[in-house]
């Protein structure tokens, strides 16, 4: 299962989605749920930068776990989703800073079908908070958007939480431009 | 003055004299306090081949700047001497509420030095000191001086052990706090010395409360979002190791001739959270509150290296058994990691496998220093050597290793035998990056980088012991942090990089009074047995050369030769004017 997490870690950095050791990524087995490890990074995953934790009951390996496990083991517990990936993707962030409402409605085309609407949640790092929201979130949301700090999706397999994770950043790369082209031609007249 | 009283207390045992010494801005800016203001003092004041167990010795106890304060883990103090353990300058940081009171009192620390003639308690009471008589004291073990005693204040004191001379006797406070390790408690009982009780109204001013709220706040958020601290520390204290580290295959077991113990798991964090009903019992303003004790009993929860010295590395897989062994050794006043280690040393010479009456009973026998305990009392070294086996002792410059095999976490192997106070994990925690990525996961079966890293992380611990703050916060709280909420205090402008630097000056004043008393670069290695080439323990094994390759490295970056003396440059460079 490393080697999915691994293929998925590459990917996300190498489309600028998160970088250094920032971001994580998990994947639901049964009652256990395999999460990269705290402070590694996403593009040097290998078997030993993984770390298999209970999804029920906290255990002494949460301490080697990334630092957001409180967050997708309060996912898994109130969604069906079995992979989650968590980004710290720069629009997403951009976004969630100048917005003034607690949903994004996408302009484009496609994330309009794909996504309708994406959450923006808030609370600390790996706070009892955060994890709480983004469960509420995505039990009827493919991702959400963490205000100052990134996009968490869910999926069936690692591969439909990456794709969620593009879709949100697209959405909020275009939805930046488009409004900052509206504002200026709005300035000039 | 903000962050500091300004002055410390010199009190001459022999002859009952007690002067108060003001200290200028000059040394507090340069050493902080705490484990560097002791460092300091000890290096002025005590002899080249001074006996440790001597008058002639100096035992000082001293505070940091932001003790006392309401900064998070701030509750600490250390206590600075010449070690009778190893020989080497030796500081000990505790924590409690001691260091705060010593500090509400108005004191930054104490300088003890001679004998006194008979057994004696220090009383201090705001600016007022005593010397008081404590015959009836002598004899009593630490829990009964305590409560004696602790109705006049914050208590510091020494057990059995330290009156008897254990090599490796500590200075306990709150019952349960230690100074350990080096034998200071030992230093503390050769000069006739009980017990000091402090008891201050004074409450620590802050320069810039606005700036000062804002740091703490940074701080306790980094604290919440590290889940060493949050989540580990906090639900099992430092037992969550014992899993973590036997999966590593780093737990040393039957006196590190292996490194995984099958039974593990019935001495682990997790074994004792669902054994017993917890409570925690934190030290003074400290948010990660990893110190525990059984609810009813209020029998202390051992710290992970005394159930690994205790229970793998003697073989012992019964949780209770390690218990009252933890609770015979805070009782007599003794360090855990040596008496575990060394009874772990014994067991092998002999070939015995300990029952838990008899574990007990060898811990009982070194406090008492009678039959075999008046052997172990002396520690590993000097028993295996007394046997013709040095090599059983599994130690760095005299000091008994603690709970990490350092075949693993090459790191770590390279902070023992660089460390100033001989095999401590505490000089530099390479732990951290190496096996729970803060502030960054590294190989850690690799030297590659570690020589650099190594030596950054040994003056950053440094700083943090003269702060005086904990250095379980640094999974989290970076040099940076503790920077700003040190000039918020203070009003002095400190960055990150003046920090580091403080802490390079301490640890070289510790290397210098090391070479005064004849320690060289040979005394910078791991005992042989890490290095054999015999398949070494899972297949692993530290390669003499590239360890002595990384050694030179580590050298160079420190600006010594290559020999591993500072050199004239980088003594002029760090401000200290000895050559």
């Amino acid at each position: 299962m490393w080697r999915e997490i691994s293929k998925f870690g590459k990917k996300m950095v190498e489309c600028g989605l998160t970088h250094s050791h920032f971001g994580n990524i998990s994947v639901r087995i049964g009652n256990k749920l395999i999460i990269t490890r705290s402070g590694s990074m996403l593009d040097e995953i290998d078997e030993n930068m993984v770390v298999e934790v209970d999804l029920d009951k906290p255990s002494s390996f949460d301490t080697l776990a990334s630092s957001e496990t409180i967050v997708h083991r309060q996912i898994y517990k109130e969604t069906s989703g079995l992979a989650i990936i968590h980004a710290h993707s720069p629009f997403a962030i951009v976004q969630s800073m100048i917005s003034n409402s607690d949903l994004l409605v996408p302009t484009d085309c496609e994330s309009k079908y794909f996504l309708h609407e994406i959450p923006i949640i808030s609370g600390g790092v790996g706070s009892k908070e955060l994890a709480q929201n983004a469960a509420n979130a995505l039990k009827d949301h493919k991702g959400a958007i963490i205000k100052e700090h990134g996009s968490i999706a869910i999926g069936k397999i690692v591969e439909e939480a990456f794709v969620t994770i593009c879709s949100i950043e697209h959405a909020c790369r275009v939805k930046y431009f488009a409004d900052l082209i509206l504002r200026k031609r709005d300035r000039s007249k | 003055m903000f962050g500091w009283n300004g002055k410390v207390a010199s009190i001459d045992l022999t002859e009952r004299k007690i002067d108060v010494i003001p200290l200028g801005k000059a040394i507090l800016h340069d050493y902080l306090g705490g484990r560097g203001l002791g460092v300091k003092f000890i290096f002025d004041l005590v002899k080249p081949g001074t006996d440790a167990l001597s008058p002639e010795n100096v035992l000082v106890i001293a505070a940091g700047p932001l003790t006392g304060t309401t900064c998070p883990t701030s509750g600490r103090f250390a206590a600075v001497s010449k070690s009778p353990l190893t020989g080497t300058i030796f500081d000990s940081n505790s924590g409690g509420d001691f260091g705060p009171e010593l500090k509400f009192a108005g004191f930054d620390g104490l300088v003890l030095y001679g004998k006194a003639e008979k057994p004696v308690y220090i009383q201090i009471v705001d600016d007022e000191i005593s010397i008081e008589e404590a015959n009836y004291l002598w004899g009593k073990n630490t829990r009964e001086v305590t409560r004696e005693l602790s109705k006049m204040g914050k208590v510091a004191c020494i057990g059995r052990a330290g009156e008897k001379g254990v090599r490796f006797a500590n200075i306990m406070n709150g019952y349960t706090h230690t100074c350990g390790r080096g034998g200071l408690g030992a230093v503390m009982g050769s000069k006739n010395l009980k017990a000091i009780v402090v008891k201050g109204k004074k409450r620590m001013q802050v320069f810039d409360r606005e700036r000062y709220k804002k740091y703490f706040q940074d701080i306790m958020r980094l604290l919440v979002a590290s889940p060493v601290s949050s989540k580990g520390l906090s639900e099992y204290g430092t037992a969550v190791l014992v899993n973590l580290i036997n999966y590593m295959k780093i737990l040393p077991t039957a006196n590190f001739r292996l490194s995984h113990f099958h039974l593990a798991e019935e001495i682990s964090g997790e074994k004792i959270n669902s054994t017993f009903a917890i409570r925690k019992a934190p030290c003074y303003a400290c948010p990660i509150a990893c110190k525990r004790e059984v609810k009813d009993t209020r029998m202390e929860i051992p710290e992970y290296e005394t159930i690994s010295m205790f229970g793998s590395s003697c073989r012992i897989s019964s949780i209770q058994t390690v218990m009252k062994a933890n609770r015979l050794c805070n009782e007599y006043g003794m360090d855990t990691i040596t008496a575990g280690s060394t009874i772990a040393c014994y067991l092998e010479l002999t070939g015995k496998q300990p029952e838990e009456e008899e574990l007990l009973r060898w811990v009982e026998l070194i406090g008492e220093r009678k039959d075999i305990g008046q052997e172990l009392s002396e520690g590993s070294v000097r028993y295996a050597l007394a046997h013709n086996k040095p090599g059983l002792s599994m130690q760095v410059k005299g000091l008994e290793l603690p709970g990490y095999d350092p075949r693993g976490v090459l790191g770590l192997a390279l902070g023992y035998a660089t460390s100033n106070r001989g095999g401590c994990h505490l000089r530099a925690y390479m732990i951290g990056p190496e096996i729970f990525g803060k502030p960054k996961l590294v190989n850690r079966l690799s030297f590659s980088g570690k020589s650099g890293l190594v030596q950054v992380i040994q003056n950053l611990f440094t700083a943090v012991d003269s702060l005086a703050v904990c250095k379980f916060a640094l999974f989290s709280v970076g040099e940076e942090e503790w920077a700003n909420i040190l000039s918020a205090v203070t009003g002095i402008d400190f960055v990150s990089e003046s920090l580091l630097e403080i802490g390079e000056r301490i640890w070289n004043i510790e290397r210098l009074f090391n070479i005064r008393e004849k320690f060289n670069s040979k005394d910078d290695t791991l005992p042989e047995r890490f290095f054999q080439e015999d398949g070494g323990v899972n297949g692993r094994n530290i390669n003499k050369e590239e360890f002595l390759a990384t050694l030179l490295e580590y050298y160079r970056f420190r600006g010594w030769d290559s020999t591993g003396i500072p050199t004239k440059e980088k003594l002029e460079q760090l401000n200290i004017g000895i050559c």
